[in-house]
């Protein structure tokens, strides 16, 4: 019965589910924004450990323009308290070529003890070694990415020569694919040369410096960071009224931060798609107001021969659930349709959860019944000598 | 009251009583209409009542009230010897007029977006008779009033006499003791006016009760007696229609 006056106005029904659909959409995206946030939050930090801390420079604030921080003030800091290991890196973009390939790829400039530290693993032949360091050597650490970008026909990488930033460089090893990132940069399409070659011929001044040092224990981070702070402060001569020329993060406030910040994207979404149920349920009561005011005299039809309070008030209330639960999900189709495209494009980090579509769903159902139930009450009550004579 | 007096010493079971009944309406200001002054009447079990009366009279005010669509403003209304005349309960009431009555109203007032089916199986749903069961039933009540090749046609559909037709089997579908009848005819051709007249005389014959309202004295005088109203009040228990008809 109810099916049957929805369709009879399909427009009508159509437009008020619209809201609805949005409604519903919208609350699926901010589930799928929110888990992908959470996954790419715990991807980019997958290989830091909570132990680490990291240091990059400070440029461009006040009158610190410039900052002195380098690969080699790694090694100074293992002499900072509780720090038990430091490594430098310089990272930056440069132009990978190999045959007719070009393709700029994510360079790091690393010391030996970086792979291990930054928990990177290498899948075939071998790492950047001290003596790689030492004398500058020409070689290369490549992500999978890389690999499959370059070597798209399966010869094996290692061995080969490719230019990077117009520097023949040979590639002696390959990094497993992790999904990680070191800074800035995906490890998967990372080019890892020896700090020293990178300083002096790939990326010059142009790299960022960055510093991974790692703490005996957790409960010692605070300690070692302001050892760190007042050693590279010595380092790098700073007057006590100049600010720092380096962030320091540590990997665990680093984290608090992304998932902070996820968290603010979500509470917005879900502000957003509580407006939007919000707006659309009141839609939905409009129409029903609409559709009781037009069919009063069957409601007097229907009390005529007999129909209860509640027959009328669960007719009408059933009909803006199913207005809302079709709305629902058609919303929980295209929300979770979206997903694949939008997350095929990479304009946002998404990922599919059963709890979107499973809450949207609910809330649909759930503005049916609240937005339903005042129209459905009032027909319910209406006089059936009142309600009959209206035409 | 001489012409109540009347009936008390009739024999038959007294299937409606009203007892000094009276109905007002209210305007938005608060200003009584008084419709119904002091109405009291009996109508035995299986009779055949016409209400006749001048239009502003209240013939359709006492039907609704008879059929529990009104409550009384004062005064009281036996229902098979029960005074249902300040019950207010909704489900009580809906429980009367879906089984103990059935109206047939002059506008039909069928569902358009039903089949004639499904228009004459909706009182059973609200009874909550099993699907089968009452399509069963509505089909069968179709048939015998010739609409057996039409059950899954929209009023749209059907002519007026034949849309009557599949209301007075709406009205009957959950066996009612009682047919309230506000103009059946009133809207119909002569020719299908006869055949619904026919199919209320039949009423009798089941032991029906049948109450209508109409102005015409042709329909009326299908009936066993007639109540005439004027003014909110009962001018004749049993009024005698002038030869000329």
């Amino acid at each position: 019965m109810a099916f049957e006056s929805l369709l009879a106005k399909k427009t009508r029904t159509l437009l008020s589910m619209l809201g609805i659909i949005i409604g519903v959409a919208t609350v699926i995206a901010v589930f799928a924004v929110g888990k992908g946030a959470q996954e790419s939050v715990n991807s980019q930090f997958q290989n830091l450990s909570a132990n680490s801390i990291l240091i990059m420079p400070n440029r461009g604030r006040g009158f610190t323009s410039s900052s002195k921080l380098a690969t080699g003030d790694a090694q100074l800091l293992l002499s900072a308290d509780h720090i038990s290991s430091a490594t430098g890196a310089i990272q930056g973009n440069a132009t990978v070529s190999y045959g007719a390939t070009d393709k700029s790829y994510g360079v790091v400039g690393v010391d030996a003890n970086f792979i291990t530290i930054s928990n990177l693993i290498v899948e075939q032949g071998r790492g950047i070694e001290v003596d790689d360091v030492e004398n500058k050597t020409t070689v290369a650490v490549v992500g999978s990415t890389v690999v499959s970008d370059l070597f798209s026909d399966g010869t094996s990488p290692i061995g080969t020569e490719i230019t990077v930033g117009g520097k023949k460089i040979e590639i002696v090893g390959v990094l497993k694919k992790l999904g990680s990132r070191i800074g800035m940069i995906s490890v998967d399409s990372a080019v890892i040369i020896p700090s020293t070659t990178a300083e002096k011929s790939i990326l010059g001044s142009k790299g960022q410096v960055m510093i991974t040092t790692t703490v005996d224990n957790v409960d010692n981070t605070a300690a070692a960071t302001s050892s760190i702070v007042s050693l590279l402060r010595t380092e790098h001569k700073l007057k006590t009224t100049q600010e720092n020329d380096f962030q320091i993060m540590d990997a665990g406030s680093m984290v608090a931060a992304a998932q902070e910040s996820a968290k603010t994207m979500t509470a917005l979404l879900t502000a957003i798609a509580a407006i939007t149920l919000l707006v659309s349920g009141i839609g939905i009561m409009n129409v029903m107001f609409v559709t009781v005011a037009e069919r009063t005299k069957e409601i007097g039809i229907a009390k005529a021969i007999g129909g209860k309070q509640a027959d009328i008030l669960s007719q009408f209330l059933l009909e803006s659930v199913i207005l809302s639960m079709v709305g629902g999900l058609i919303g929980m189709g295209i929300g979770q349709g979206a997903i694949p495209i939008i997350s095929y494009f990479d304009w946002i980090s998404m990922a599919s959860s059963w709890t979107g579509p499973l809450i949207g769903f609910s809330f649909s159902v759930l503005v049916g019944v609240f937005f339903g139930f005042y129209p459905a009450f009032k027909a319910s009550r209406l006089d059936p000598v009142d309600a009959l004579r209206s035409e | 009251m001489p012409a109540s007096l009347l009936f008390i010493n009739m024999s038959g079971k007294i299937a409606i009583k009203l007892e000094d009944v009276y109905k007002s309406y209210y305007l938005a200001n608060g200003e009584e209409i008084p419709v119904l002054k002091g109405i009291s009447l009996e109508i035995k079990q299986g009779e055949f009542v016409a209400i006749m009366g001048e239009s502003g009279g209240g013939k359709t005010t006492l039907l609704n009230v008879v059929g529990c669509l009104h409550p009384l403003t004062k005064g009281k209304y036996f229902l098979d010897g029960e005074n249902i005349g300040d019950v207010k309960d909704d489900f009580t009431l809906a429980f009367i007029r879906n089984k103990k009555m059935g109206f047939v109203f002059q506008q039909f007032n069928l569902f358009s977006r039903f089949t004639a089916l499904k228009n004459v199986a909706l009182p059973a749903l609200y009874a909550g008779m099993p699907s089968e069961e009452r399509l069963e039933k509505a089909k069968k009540l179709l048939k015998s009033v010739g609409m057996g090749e039409r059950v899954n046609h929209r009023p749209t559909e059907l002519s007026g006499g034949q849309q009557q037709r599949v209301a007075i089997c709406r009205a009957l579908i959950n066996d009612p003791e009682i047919i309230l009848a506000d103009e059946p005819t009133g809207a119909l051709d002569s020719k299908s006016g006869i055949e619904v007249m026919e199919i209320f005389t039949n009423f009798k014959k089941q032991g029906k009760t049948v109450v209508m309202v109409t102005h015409t004295a042709e329909v009326a005088k299908y009936a066993d007696r007639i109540i005439f109203l004027r003014d909110g009040q009962v001018l004749s228990h049993n009024y005698q229609l002038k030869s000329s008809y």
